[in-house]
């Protein structure tokens, strides 16, 4: 039982994180909170619905092209919601991002019905330890997202390509002095950011049933994750992922299964009137 | 001529007062209780603008805030049978006192970190209203509650009840307007546009946030409250985070720099859903695309974006800055 609800929430716990680094990666390029990430995961797991169930790809390959059409997504997503008003106060932005969270929503409501759907998981079965039986599901889950974030990490510290992303996070202005296509490099970050977010969807999708609604809530928690790590902090954001995840599913076992979204939120409450800043969050002195 | 000024602005106000007065009589029964839901939609707005638009902490809660004041007045009315007005006043005292208590845990963060803060707390109410059955009923919700009415008269019709909001968004709309024009409005604004330049001139931000929150809670408690009574039946769906975010986008849409934003932003998106009904499934497809585009064109709400275009017209020519980054007013 212990080790079951251990790897469920871990798996949980990563897909929330995943959800929470995209965020946090456009939080970094652009100074913007993006409310529509939720809604990001959900437009993953409608298009792996299409690819896997619709078309009948094989699964794999259907998760690479789903990465691959979520990225596209991310460019077009960038250049609607945050091009045009990259010099206007944040908040003009998270309005257009809320106004696409709505679009997109209901956008996957005409195109694939009301009803949910249901998705085959990628591998099927149930693995056995001893006496405990844990679904596949889950255990692929958190490696996928364990290779995916890894890759990221890779891409963004070791090569020269996230150099010029990191430094366009830096300072978008002097990146631009040296020669740095800066709508380049943030509509590549919001691409990457709309890839995590559309494989986490795709991996959920087999757990839960694909609705429209399905972005709401876990973009909510993984948005939960992200203060709870630190804004700004990626690494902060997985751990705030995981940490959530753990508390999610545990609180729905053992406290009480209809207050665990309360129970989440109350967390994010207590965790930030401890430490204001979040687990990882440096403290920036403020200017006049 | 500031007289003049002051003068032809209370005609307007009084002639608008009178339109509105007269405004229920021959339009269906149906857009009168739209109407209605406006109103009230319209004092939680304007509680969102004292709190965001002239103070900047932005407030995800309102919402909750709203379904605390609906809950207070459902469960005194029904369970104790308090008389409605009494219960009027406890419901706004109230979620004024558990805002208070959010405000003094919350406004220790700053920036963008209260209002995520904020998220949680919406969705902490909302948690408890759908599943503390004993108190709140649960997903049943809490129904019969009694018309709103003052000794032994009561209000009966959707008409009286027009009558009645017309009055206290009215009302909210003076004391709002006196708050923005005393010191204390400036010290609020003070907040918003520099909070360290704020406290250098002696304004104890803290306690001026708490206070502007506060305030924020009692329009909400009262809005909540006649809710309650509007629609005689309250239910946890109703007090949701996407509706704060409505809130928000009402008030972006309109404009946050004078009470004229709050109205307009308020009855357009009530309206348009009305308007655009022959639509049917797209118009909330259309509803996200408008906020987008709304937001790409005129960044600073539909009264600021309005203000530059007559400026520009007035000039004959349009200066590039006209357009660009609005005066540094960010949060945090």
């Amino acid at each position: 039982m212990a080790l079951q609800l251990l790897i469920t929430s871990l798996a949980m716990g990563i897909v929330y994180g995943m959800v929470a680094m995209g965020m946090v990666l456009i939080w970094r390029a652009g100074g913007i909170v993006n409310f529509a990430q939720g809604e990001l995961l959900m437009a993953g797991a409608f298009i792996s619905y299409t690819l896997a169930e619709t078309m009948g790809i094989p699964v794999w390959i259907a998760l690479v092209a789903c990465a691959v059409i979520m990225g596209l997504v991310g460019v077009v997503f960038h250049f609607i919601t945050y091009w045009p008003l990259r010099n206007s106060w944040d908040i003009t932005v998270i309005i257009s991002t809320i106004g696409a969270s709505i679009a997109m929503k209901e956008a996957a409501t005409l195109i694939w019905g009301p009803a949910p759907l249901s998705v085959e998981p990628l591998v099927d079965g149930v693995a056995r330890f001893s006496n405990v039986s844990i679904e596949w599901q889950f255990i692929v889950t958190i490696g996928v997202s364990a290779v995916l974030m890894a890759g990221i990490f890779y891409l963004l510290e070791r090569t020269f390509l996230g150099h010029i992303l990191q430094a366009t996070v830096q300072d978008q202005y002097a990146a631009s002095l040296i020669g740095i296509p800066v709508i380049v490099a943030t509509s590549l970050t919001f691409a990457i950011s709309a890839l995590i977010a559309g494989v986490g969807g795709m991996l959920l999708a087999p757990v839960f049933f694909v609705t429209s609604t399905m972005g709401g809530i876990t973009g909510l928690k993984a948005f939960a994750a992200v203060v709870i790590g630190g804004f700004g902090s990626v690494h902060g954001a997985i751990i705030g992922g995981i940490i959530v995840g753990f508390v999610d599913t545990f609180s729905g076992a053992y406290i009480s299964s209809t207050y665990r979204d309360a129970i989440v939120f109350m967390f994010l409450i207590v965790v930030l009137v401890i430490r204001p800043q979040g687990l990882f969050g440096e403290k920036i002195a403020e200017k006049v | 001529m500031i007289a003049k000024k002051k003068l032809i602005a209370l005609l307007l106000l009084l002639a608008g007062l009178t339109l509105a007065a007269l405004l229920p009589l021959g339009i269906s029964n149906y857009m009168l209780r739209v109407i209605d839901m406006m109103l009230i939609t319209y004092v939680c707005v304007l509680s969102l603008f004292v709190i965001f638009g002239m103070t900047g902490q932005m407030s995800f809660a309102q919402a909750g805030y709203w379904g605390l004041g609906a809950y207070i007045t459902a469960i005194l009315t029904t369970k104790f049978g308090v008389a409605p007005l009494l219960a009027l006043l406890v419901s706004a005292l109230g979620t004024g006192l558990f805002v208070a208590l959010v405000g003094m845990a919350l406004f220790r963060l700053h920036g963008h970190y209260f209002g995520f803060a904020t998220i949680g707390v919406v969705m902490t109410l909302n948690g408890i209203f759908q599943n503390w059955t004993p108190v709140t009923g649960g997903a049943n919700g809490i129904g019969n509650i009694p018309p709103f009415g003052i000794g032994g008269w009561h209000i009966t019709s959707d008409l009286g009840y027009f009558y009645l909001l017309l009055f206290f968004a009215v009302a909210i709309s003076l004391v709002t307007e006196w708050i923005h024009r005393s010191a204390l409005g400036r010290s609020f604004m003070a907040i918003r546009d520099n909070e360290i330049a704020a406290k250098c001139m002696g304004v104890n931000s803290y306690f001026t946030k708490n206070v502007a929150y506060v305030i924020s809670g009692v329009y909400c408690g009262i809005a909540g409250s006649l809710f309650a009574f509007l629609s005689s039946y309250t239910s946890a769906t109703s007090f949701v985070f996407p509706q704060s975010v409505l809130y928000l986008v009402m008030l972006m849409l309109g404009g946050y720099n004078s009470l004229l934003g709050p109205i307009i932003g308020t009855v357009l998106l009530i309206m348009l859903p009305e308007w655009f009904r022959p639509l049917q499934e797209y118009i909330l497809l259309v509803y996200g695309i408008g906020v987008i585009l709304l937001m790409v064109v005129m960044p600073d709400g539909l009264i600021g974006g309005g203000k530059k275009l007559y400026a520009c017209v007035v000039r004959k020519k349009c200066q590039p800055d006209d357009f660009d980054k609005s005066a540094d007013n960010g949060i945090g």
